[in-house]
């Protein structure tokens, strides 16, 4: 694949990402989401109590993350599956992470239109007081998205 | 009308439950199995299912291999329509799950619209 092609790949991947943040929150969580940003990071750096994250191989190797609070995430994840968020359990907080990571990567493919990107399953982490960071070899891009209860991140180095 | 949804997330478990009756579906039962081993185990005792819907990556028994293990296994399960909810939606994966014998594939994330058209003539 070129050079040219590459950056192709990546600008779909990226543009299908954000509009796929977008509409997984309006039509499952049913929250309202303003695209609030994006800025660039030399690393990719994860702090938020809550993670989700996916790899990618195939035609375009890489790394997508979704990041937030983690009331966000009981907001979020209650929304989803209609309890309330006292209703919840760990299990149902990892496993909602993995699958808020690993939705927005499937909206983004769908949105890119792109076949030949295959998808880790999804890991997650809820925690505190930490901070990830891997080696990747392209800058990360950081999308930022306001909701009501807070704001999300998502990370994306192609 | 029965279902089993054959997951290994909780969370997506419950938002297929839930996408089942926001789609308007009279469904009775919905039993849950946390992989395809698991759904395998169940259908040895419980048999009386309208549809599956099964994720494609799970540990211990994938979505692929527990469709190939339904189409192979006894009558009174061979027959259940199965259809895929995954992430996975290339062209390569589907092929290879409709040719072992899945009947439909739905990709997340959906909309209680989306499982209404796609399911529709699984459980009218």
């Amino acid at each position: 694949m070129s050079g040219s092609d590459t950056v192709e790949l990546m600008h779909k991947l990226l543009t299908g990402l954000r509009l796929a943040v977008t509409e997984m929150m309006t039509s499952m969580a049913m929250s309202e989401v303003v695209f609030a940003g994006q800025e660039s990071a030399d690393s990719f750096t994860l702090t938020n109590e809550v993670v989700g994250l996916v790899r990618l191989d195939g035609q375009l190797h890489g790394m997508v993350g979704v990041s937030c609070s983690q009331a966000l995430l009981r907001e979020i994840v209650s929304r989803i599956v209609g309890l309330s968020p006292d209703e919840l359990t760990m299990e149902d907080l990892l496993d909602g992470a993995a699958e808020l990571a690993n939705m927005v990567c499937g909206g983004m493919k769908t949105k890119a239109q792109i076949g030949s990107v295959n998808l880790s399953p999804p890991v997650a982490i809820v925690g505190q007081e930490y901070t990830a960071q891997w080696k990747t070899n392209h800058p990360t891009t950081v999308f930022t998205f306001q909701m009501d209860e807070g704001v999300l991140m998502v990370h994306a180095s192609l | 009308m029965r279902v089993l949804i054959v997951d290994d997330s909780s969370v997506m478990r419950k938002i297929v439950a839930r996408g089942l009756r926001q789609a308007g579906f009279k469904i009775t039962d919905i039993l849950e199995a946390g992989d395809g081993q698991q759904g395998m185990d169940l259908l040895k005792t419980d048999t009386n299912f309208k549809l599956i819907l099964s994720d494609w990556n799970m540990p211990i028994m994938d979505g692929l291999n527990f469709v190939k293990s339904v189409r192979s296994g006894p009558p009174a399960i061979k027959n259940i329509p199965i259809v895929m909810v995954t992430t996975e939606g290339g062209e390569t994966k589907v092929g290879a799950a409709m040719e072992a014998g899945a009947n439909g594939h739905i990709k997340k994330p959906f909309t209680p619209e989306t499982l209404q058209v796609e399911l529709e003539r699984f459980l009218k």
